[in-house]
């Protein structure tokens, strides 16, 4: 077993460079720092120690930290309390706030709504690092930004019994916009990227007993630059946080690939396994099962464990395919076991086989042409803003079933973790988009207006974008639901998204990838997005667009703008399926009102709130009030008519 | 129009009404206010103010992004100031002499008919001008059929709507239709499915920012019900109706609101319109798309405009007792 002794301790590695790592907060100004001593990105499957844990889907080894945290809120960086993670520091002064949550519905900072023009426009002049001029490093703009205000949070926690002696890492699930930790006054790691999930080591840094953990959270970052998604402008810890300890030999990363050959019946099974240990020395083996829904092991296989392990093209005859109709999930078992047959860890990944393909210039679903009946859902709760539960993404689902709505956009972020493993035993087809939008940096009431466009083709702002590229697929590889990759939203086209999906097409050939912005730049349509995608496109636009040889299939990736009292007119959009195979649907805008309830000022009654109702400016107003459902997720008179179009090409 | 009615009409030629009555029913055509003021049926009054034609709607958020109702402005002043120019009346189908006094002084205390057309005329206040009649025929069983025509004329905008609205005195527990289900416009009642539907109370669609809501198109009636009115020595609370049918191979489109098009269209949020006071039930023979490409510019898919240039006319029968 050499090699299983050569593995490289990562975490290890990790936490010797951490050490050497004082945090600064000019990283907040500098596109190029958007992460320090974070873990890297891994599949998002969840561990057990017995059969048990596996049953009831509750591990020992992972310790909430979601509650009541300590917190102070800071206008500026210039006021915010210095020091505030050290174990000495008075936190007397301190308030408590509910993490997970947003600073602003907790009514420390103000809540503000606006579309596509930067948060701090008629307040603030700024130019993205570098835009203009190479050697602008925008020192100060954010970390000196009058608009950035900033929570410390603390919170302490004494480590379960399960989880003592192990290896613990600590996972932010979603914190807008930019992190600082430091565990018992010790700086522990650097995040940005809201919406993607930031993970670090804690093991060099905890005790036995009581450990302070200190989070520092900014408003604004660089990333300021590139999340400008037309929604409520919060910040925060907004999704849950936990602790996770790691058996002694712990699958850290898996890529699944349930093919399925051309013939639609035989399942061509691929896994790749990373697999982590303990400085002790364990021997062990990992033994593979795949069972159907009945339980009937369709394949089982071991190998003795490594750092890196491949099980491919193994041959599964007659597999009962996935789909929307049908969402028939197998059970994937990893089991790492000692050599005495001592059960170690246990990872269940449900999959479907499923396959993918661009033939003749038409999208196929195992074979048959896809037909989209998409919505676009952001994360919402009137109460709880972007912070939402289970029960809401049970119930959209509910409403997904009940109205053939059969694909969704995660616009324009990814989503929490949860509802990716929800879209697949629902048989929702997934565009899996990044946390990319930088509407502001090119388009200027309403006119295509790049000058200060980022990402653009700088070199300063591609790894920062690669990043949530990255994030994004590795996170979510291994959910059949996921049909795109998309690079983003509304974010002009360069060389830098040019390489977010040179990066897809080097990792996955079982999805395409797709962006719409393309279209506002036409020099890269050969380099980014497999599909021909616009929003809001006329119904005579796509003909004209499908009539005239069209080089890609087409879809809507937002249209049927259901603003207010609308979505008249489908029938048009209906009509162009049956007349054009290349037309294959579209993502309607969108899901659910964005809005807040609050206690009217004047009855004391429970009202719903929208841009400019907080004294916020510059505001688009009632401009995010697009869905299907109100934002109390009671549905709009206009679902009904969604429902009947739907039904005629639901596959 | 002729009428099957075997029963007696009674006619009161008043100073400045013409009142028509029958067993159970009693209404009052107001020469000054230029409509139907009055309308009793088992000692019950519907009207809180004449009903008149309606031209607007409350700006939807597709309006607002396309401009349109910038575009139809004229429209919405016409909609609150609409006078009425003329009262023509036709007892069993022959004109007579506008009957006020002292005309009416060679009418007695008993005066019958089969059935009495009262015409109102009203004048918008466009540029250019034009005109709508409004047509009342009732007949001894206190049916009253409705005909509205508008007159075409070219160079106006296109028109938001065109309706008659009743307001009625207090706020109607529920109405019941045969019709689509849910909210339809014209451009948007594929999905609605043919049946028959109560409606609690008077649902005002909960859009972000109040706009033009609850219509139902293709309805063959709708009742409304009602459990209290204005008059102090009138206790009851018990349940009362009044139907509103298409006419014979006909459909309707109505809505049943607590606000007229100006009130939904002054607030900016739903808790700001008024405290719920009245009925405000429209009757509608043309109804504009509500649209959906985009709410930046888009407009309404062609045929679900309204023309200006077109006549448009439609009627409905209110039940007789």
């Amino acid at each position: 077993m050499k090699h299983f002794e050569k593995w490289t301790n990562t975490l290890i590695e990790a936490s010797r460079r951490l050490n050497e790592m004082t945090p600064e907060i000019g990283w907040l100004d500098d596109p190029q720092v958007f992460r320090v001593n974070q873990l890297p990105a891994h599949s998002d499957h969840r561990f057990y120690q017995t059969d048990a844990e596996l049953t009831a889907q509750a591990s020992q080894l992972v310790q909430s930290l979601d509650g009541q945290w300590q917190f102070k809120f800071a206008q500026t960086p210039a006021e915010r309390p210095v020091g505030f993670a050290d174990p000495d520091y008075d936190r007397s002064q301190f308030d408590t706030i509910t993490v997970p949550g947003h600073i602003e519905l907790e009514n420390y900072g103000q809540i503000h709504y606006i579309n596509t023009v930067y948060p701090w426009e008629g307040k603030i002049y700024r130019r993205p690092a570098h835009a203009l001029d190479s050697k602008d490093q925008g020192t100060g703009m954010f970390s000196n930004g009058a608009d950035n205000t900033v929570g410390a949070y603390v919170t302490t926690f004494k480590l379960n019994p399960e989880l003592q002696g192990k290896r613990v890492v600590i996972q932010f699930d979603g914190v807008e916009q930019a992190m600082y930790l430091w565990l018992n006054g010790q700086f522990v790691g650097y995040a940005e990227d809201s919406f993607s999930q930031s993970e670090f080591d804690l093991t060099p840094y905890l005790t036995d007993g009581e450990n302070l953990l200190a989070v520092e959270v900014f408003k604004r970052s660089t990333a300021a630059f590139i999340e400008d998604q037309d929604f409520f402008r919060f910040s925060g810890i907004f999704r849950s946080v936990r602790l996770l300890a790691k058996p002694d030999v712990h699958v850290e990363d898996m890529t699944l690939r349930p093919n399925v050959l051309g013939d639609l019946k035989t399942g061509d099974f691929n896994l790749a396994l990373t697999l982590s240990k303990t400085e002790a020395d364990v021997d062990a083996v990992v033994k593979v099962t795949v069972a159907d829904h009945e339980d009937n092991a369709v394949l089982t296989l071991t190998k003795p464990a490594a750092e890196h392990l491949h099980f491919d093209n193994v041959s599964v005859e007659n597999v009962h395919l996935w789909d929307h109709v049908d969402p028939y999930l197998y059970h994937l078992r990893i089991e790492l076991a000692q050599v005495d047959g001592t059960t170690i860890e246990l990872v269940p990944y449900d999959f479907g086989f499923r396959r993918f393909e661009l033939k003749d210039k038409v999208m196929l679903l195992n074979g048959h042409r896809l037909v989209i009946n998409g919505v676009n859902r952001h994360e919402w709760n009137a109460k709880t803003g972007r912070c939402i539960s289970h029960a809401d993404m049970v119930a959209d689902l509910k409403t997904f079933k009940e109205n053939n709505i059969n694909a969704v956009r995660t616009c324009h972020y990814p989503d929490q973790i949860d509802w990716y493993y929800l879209c697949d035993q629902a048989g929702i087809y997934m565009m899996a988009e990044n946390n990319l939008e930088s509407h502001g940096s090119w388009q200027k009431m309403g006119a295509v207006e790049p000058s200060y466009n980022v990402p653009g083709s700088l070199p300063e702002w591609r790894e920062v974008v690669l990043d949530r590229a990255r994030s994004n697929y590795e996170t979510f590889k291994n959910h059949t639901a996921i049909l795109f990759w998309s690079l983003g939203n509304e974010s002009y086209a360069g060389d830098n998204i040019a390489a977010m999906n040179a990066f897809y097409k080097e990792h996955d050939d079982t999805r395409l990838t797709h962006y719409e912005g393309v279209c506002r730049n036409r020099a890269y349509e050969d380099q980014i997005s497999d599909v021909e995608s616009m929003m809001y496109a006329a119904p005579a636009d796509v003909a004209a667009y499908l009539e005239n040889n069209p080089k890609k299939p087409f879809i809507e990736c937002e249209y049927m703008h259901d603003m207010g009292n609308s979505l008249g007119g489908m029938k048009s959009y209906n009509d162009l399926i049956d007349k054009y195979p290349m037309y294959q649907g579209g993502f309607i805008w969108d899901f659910i009102d964005q809005a807040i309830s609050v206690k009217d000022e004047v009855t004391g009654q429970l009202v719903l709130r929208y841009g400019g109702d907080f004294d916020d400016r510059h505001s688009d107003y009632e401009f995010s009030g697009d869905g299907l459902m109100f934002a109390d997720r009671t549905p709009k008179p206009a679902l009904q008519e969604v429902k009947y179009y739907y039904a005629k090409h639901i596959n | 129009m002729p009428s099957t009615s075997t029963k007696a009409l009674q006619i009161i030629y008043g100073d400045a009404t013409l009142g028509l009555r029958g067993t159970d029913f009693n209404y009052i055509f107001s020469y000054e206010r230029g409509g139907l003021e009055s309308l009793v049926q088992h000692g019950k009054e519907w009207l809180y103010r004449v009903p008149k034609p309606t031209f607007w709607r409350a700006t939807t958020d597709n309006d607002r992004g396309n401009h349109f109702s910038e575009q139809a402005a004229q429209w919405l002043a016409t909609d609150v100031f609409l006078k009425c120019i003329k009262v023509a009346i036709k007892v069993d189908d022959l004109p007579i002499e506008l009957p006020i006094s002292p005309v009416n002084n060679q009418y007695t205390d008993h005066e019958f008919a089969d059935h009495v057309t009262i015409r109102f005329t009203y004048e918008t206040t466009t540029v250019p001008a034009t005109t709508v009649n409004v047509d009342y025929q009732v007949d001894g069983t206190g049916a009253i059929k409705v005909q509205a025509h508008y007159y075409g004329m070219t160079s106006l905008p296109e028109l938001p709507a065109f309706g008659l609205r009743f307001i009625m005195p207090t706020p109607a527990t529920g109405f019941d239709y045969q019709g689509l289900s849910g909210e339809t416009y014209p451009d948007r009642m594929a999905g609605g499915i043919p049946g028959k539907y109560h409606v609690d109370g008077l649902p005002v669609t909960k859009y972000l920012v109040p706009q033009e809501c609850g219509m139902h198109m293709a309805t063959d009636w709708v009742t409304v019900t009602r459990n209290q009115t204005l008059n102090n020595a009138d206790p009851s609370h018990d349940d009362f109706q009044l139907t509103f049918s298409a006419l014979p191979k006909q459909q309707l489109a109505f809505s049943c609101l607590p606000y007229t098009a100006e009130e939904l269209e002054n607030a900016t949020h739903i808790e700001e319109l008024p405290p719920l006071r009245r009925t405000v039930l429209t009757l509608y023979g043309a109804v504009r798309g509500v649209g959906g490409i985009d709410s930046w510019g888009a407009d309404v898919e062609e045929q679900y405009h309204i023309p200006s240039h077109r006549d448009i006319t439609f009627g409905f029968e209110i039940k007789g007792v």
